[in-house]
């Protein structure tokens, strides 16, 4: 028998706080070395002034909702913060979807090749994913209920702090609970296709929302009552349930806070089990790729086929613009993202009211250039790196006869036809949700989107050279972008929306839309112009940047 | 006299401080099998990235086929092909797909990739699951598709970093016989590995790089020849040092290894 005793005095039982220190460690080495280079120390300013803006969302909100909680509690209107606490859910849950670039899932995969415990594994993931905008936000936002509780009541304090953490915690293994699911299902063709239907049949369904409420109505049903309902179903569901337990609490109904905060613990304990059985298959070592088994692989064998031919355009551009479409179209977590603005217009379709048809819940005018505005920041993740995906291909395009101007339009040529596939999908999208949008609206939008994306694009190209970083298009949420890349991808959006509303308003003061189409027309040569200039000195950027690009995206820890 | 296939003149590359590559002055002839050795850290990988335009040098000129290549890189990277360190893969792809795309970002038309891709497919015996990652593909599968890749286009020259390294018998012998087969059709080949053996075997002649600078050049016989040339090799007889493997040339000219009982006794 094998005498597996360790033979080395200094060898003792992994101890997870001495693993989770040389993480800690390691990751903070990582950071400090990151600022050796001019590269490192931008990316850290950027990220601190993306920490003044999380910080002023974070304090202010958390002002807001102390105020607020305050208030409640010192009227004796604790029934009301369902209110307060459902935003932060929502916001809480929401906020990683929808602006990925400021979310970042640890990859812990490369752990495992050390004796890292189960319980070590667990805790890494849940911390260090943790560290992202939104549960930071979330977390202070808490903490300014908490203390405006505490104020309004202090008797309450601990009972208040107690159902806040535990509602904290259940918001926090719910988000990590979903990314790992939503990567799981996302990994594999057959399980994405299957949420892909699942969702279309939701989208579908809630065709007939609309319908349905107006036969209701026709029918005597009445609202009220329809609107009691979701107030009574809201109060089984964590933020009606961390309220109640509170406003339990604040009428000595100790029955009730109790059974409110044993379930909303019910909840957080569900959340942590779903959590925990992704990563325990993570742990035992399982991966889901594209791969098939190897007699569906041979029993898929087919004749080579030519590439692609797209008229007008020279066999290197189709190339390079086939090679794009082919990884874009095997990124499950990238036609997520790309589904959202869709999933966007209906949350405001579902949450306005259908009494008030000028609101933008209702307002097929505004959701057209809403859903277009969000189609192009999210794409930003995209555009403004594109050579992200590329991994060790990257070189390729060195060693390939191909100027790099060409490598770089080709990829803007397919995130443009992916814009214009998203625009169409929205376009789709509000006529059947919200009805068709004005012509002059479609045309002030779309033009006004040919000003904005050249722009986007001569910025991204050079952000892609400058500030490259690796992303994996398989893994959903740790694509998050350089701290440099959303500060000027911030700036940008910020520029395009505030031209955007200035032409907008002259238009508007003259009386027709269409003067906004024809402002942005002459915006988009201008910007097209810019384009052309920054494709033309791409080649020069590329030779210069040609080593931290390819040492960033190429890099194999 | 022929044009160089590659030459270089005091080719020089600084990381900071720290010098990478030392005024290289390197010749190579059209249609020689060159293996170019160093240790780890010599300056190999980086002197085949500067030939190949993945990386700039600090100072020096570099010739392909007598096309100075800061001039005309675009010309120089029709003519070769490169298998670098990290094997330049597309991992989202599929085989057949990347040398699709190879064949034409190198200028092929799409039938001509087509059957290229077809042909060196099969060649390699990468074309029984055609619809596999290159993700999934093993290491040895990958590091022929990049050979596959690099030669699509047929290149002049073809530049190898490791091209041996993790390549199990089987891929190693078919590897060894595309590139042979290149050499007899008149291509020159460049390339770097550890593996001595198979360079001794391959190449018709070498140069060793250390510490930056090129410390010797020639054919496997004006190697030995210069061993004796070394005064610590001086006591060597001719007939011992006629003998001498690649490897024993290799040790005696950047110098042995260490060896100490003592060292790292915790070892069990």
């Amino acid at each position: 028998m094998v005498d597996v005793a360790p033979a080395d005095a200094a060898l003792v039982s992994p101890d997870a706080g001495r693993q989770l220190r040389a993480i800690a460690l390691l990751r903070w080495q990582i950071f400090k070395n990151s600022l050796r280079t001019m590269r490192g120390r931008l990316e850290a300013v950027s990220w601190i002034f993306l920490g003044f803006w999380f910080a002023a969302l974070g304090l202010g909100g958390a002002f807001g909702i102390a105020v607020g909680s305050w208030w409640m509690l010192s009227h004796n209107r604790s029934d009301l913060l369902a209110a307060l606490f459902w935003p932060i859910f929502i916001f809480w849950i929401c906020f990683p979807l929808i602006a990925t670039a400021f979310t970042e899932v640890f990859d812990s995969s490369n752990l495992l090749r050390y004796p890292l415990r189960y319980s070590s594994f667990f805790l890494v993931n849940l911390i260090y994913g943790s560290l992202d905008g939104g549960t930071i936000v979330g977390l202070l936002w808490l903490a300014g209920a908490a203390i405006g509780i505490s104020v309004a009541r202090p008797s309450f304090a601990p009972w208040a702090v107690l159902a806040l953490a535990i509602f904290g915690a259940a918001n926090i293994f719910l988000v990590r609970a979903l990314f790992a699911w939503i990567e799981r299902w996302l990994a594999q063709r057959k399980t994405r296709e299957i949420m892909g239907i699942i969702f279309f049949l939701v989208i579908i369904s809630f065709q007939f929302i609309g319908p349905l409420t107006q036969r209701a109505h026709r029918s005597h049903f009445q609202l009220p009552s329809y609107i009691s309902q979701t107030i009574i179903i809201q109060q089984f569901l964590p933020a009606g349930l961390v309220a109640r337990a509170i406003d339990g609490s604040a009428r000595s109904d100790w029955l009730s806070a109790a059974g409110s905060l044993l379930l909303l613990a019910a909840y957080a304990g569900a959340f942590c089990f779903l959590f925990h059985i992704r990563l325990r298959g993570q742990y035992a070592g399982e991966t889901f790729g594209e791969a098939m088994s190897r007699e569906k692989l041979r029993a898929e064998k087919t004749e080579t086929q030519s590439g692609w031919a797209l008229p007008g355009l020279s066999g290197q551009l189709a190339a390079t613009m086939e090679k794009e479409a082919r990884y874009l179209s095997r990124s499950g977590p990238m036609l997520f993202a790309l589904i959202m603005p869709i999933v966007v217009l209906l949350l405001f379709h579902m949450g306005g009211n259908p009494n008030r048809p000028n609101a933008v819940s209702h307002n097929p005018n505004l959701a057209f250039p809403i859903g277009a505005a969000y189609s192009l920041l999210l794409l930003t993740n995209l555009i403004y790196n594109n050579f992200g995906a590329d991994g060790m291909g990257v070189q390729f395009f060195f060693v390939a006869p191909v100027p790099m101007r060409s490598v770089v339009l080709a990829k803007n040529l397919v995130h443009g036809g992916v814009l214009a596939l998203e625009m169409f999908l929205v376009f789709l999208a509000t006529y059947l949700m919200y009805g068709r949008p004005a012509p002059d609206v479609v045309a002030a939008t779309l033009i006004g989107v040919l000003f904005a994306i050249p722009l986007d694009f001569s910025v991204g190209n050079l952000l892609s050279l400058y500030s490259p970083k690796k992303y994996d298009y398989g893994a959903f949420g740790r694509q998050r972008a350089p701290g440099l890349t959303v500060l000027a991808s911030f700036g940008v959006q910020a520029l395009t929306i505030g031209v955007g509303v200035v032409v907008v308003l002259i238009a508007r003061h003259y009386g027709t839309l269409w003067l906004a189409a024809v402002i942005f027309a002459v915006l988009a040569l201008a910007s097209w112009a810019l384009y052309r200039a920054v494709l033309g000195r791409v080649d020069g950027i590329a030779a210069s940047k040609r080593e931290s690009l390819i040492s960033v995206i190429a890099k194999t820890t | 006299m022929d044009t160089p296939a590659i030459s270089t003149t005091n080719l020089t590359r600084r990381f900071g401080d720290f010098v990478a590559v030392d005024s290289m002055n390197l010749r190579v002839t059209p249609g020689q099998f060159f293996g170019f050795l160093g240790p780890n850290g010599a300056g190999k990988s980086t002197t085949i990235k500067m030939l190949t335009g993945l990386l700039a040098p600090s100072a020096g000129r570099m010739e392909i086929l007598g096309l100075d290549l800061a001039s005309h890189s675009l010309e120089v990277k029709q003519h070769i092909g490169v298998v670098p360190e990290g094997m330049a893969l597309f991992g989202r792809l599929t085989g057949p797909e990347y040398l699709n795309f190879a064949g034409r970002m190198y200028g092929l038309d799409r039938d001509t990739a087509a059957k290229r891709t077809a042909e060196l497919l099969e060649f390699m015996q990468l074309d029984r699951e055609p619809k596999k990652l290159i993700t999934d593909y093993s290491h040895g599968m990958q590091k022929k598709l990049a050979l596959a890749a690099a030669v699509i286009h047929g290149p002049r020259i073809l530049f190898l970093d490791e091209p041996f390294e993790g390549v199990d018998a089987i891929a190693s012998g078919t590897l060894k016989a595309m590139l042979q087969r290149m050499i007899l059709r008149g291509a020159t080949i460049f390339l770097t590995s550890h593996v001595l053996e198979i360079v001794e075997r391959l190449c018709s002649h070498l140069a060793i790089i250390h510490q930056g600078k090129l410390v010797a050049q020639g054919s496997l016989e004006e190697l030995r020849s210069g061993v004796r040339a070394v005064p610590a090799n001086e006591h060597l007889p001719d007939a011992l040092a006629g003998k001498l493997t690649l490897e024993e040339i290799f040790l005696r000219i950047v110098g042995g290894s260490r060896s100490n009982d003592q060292e790292l006794s915790w070892l069990t």
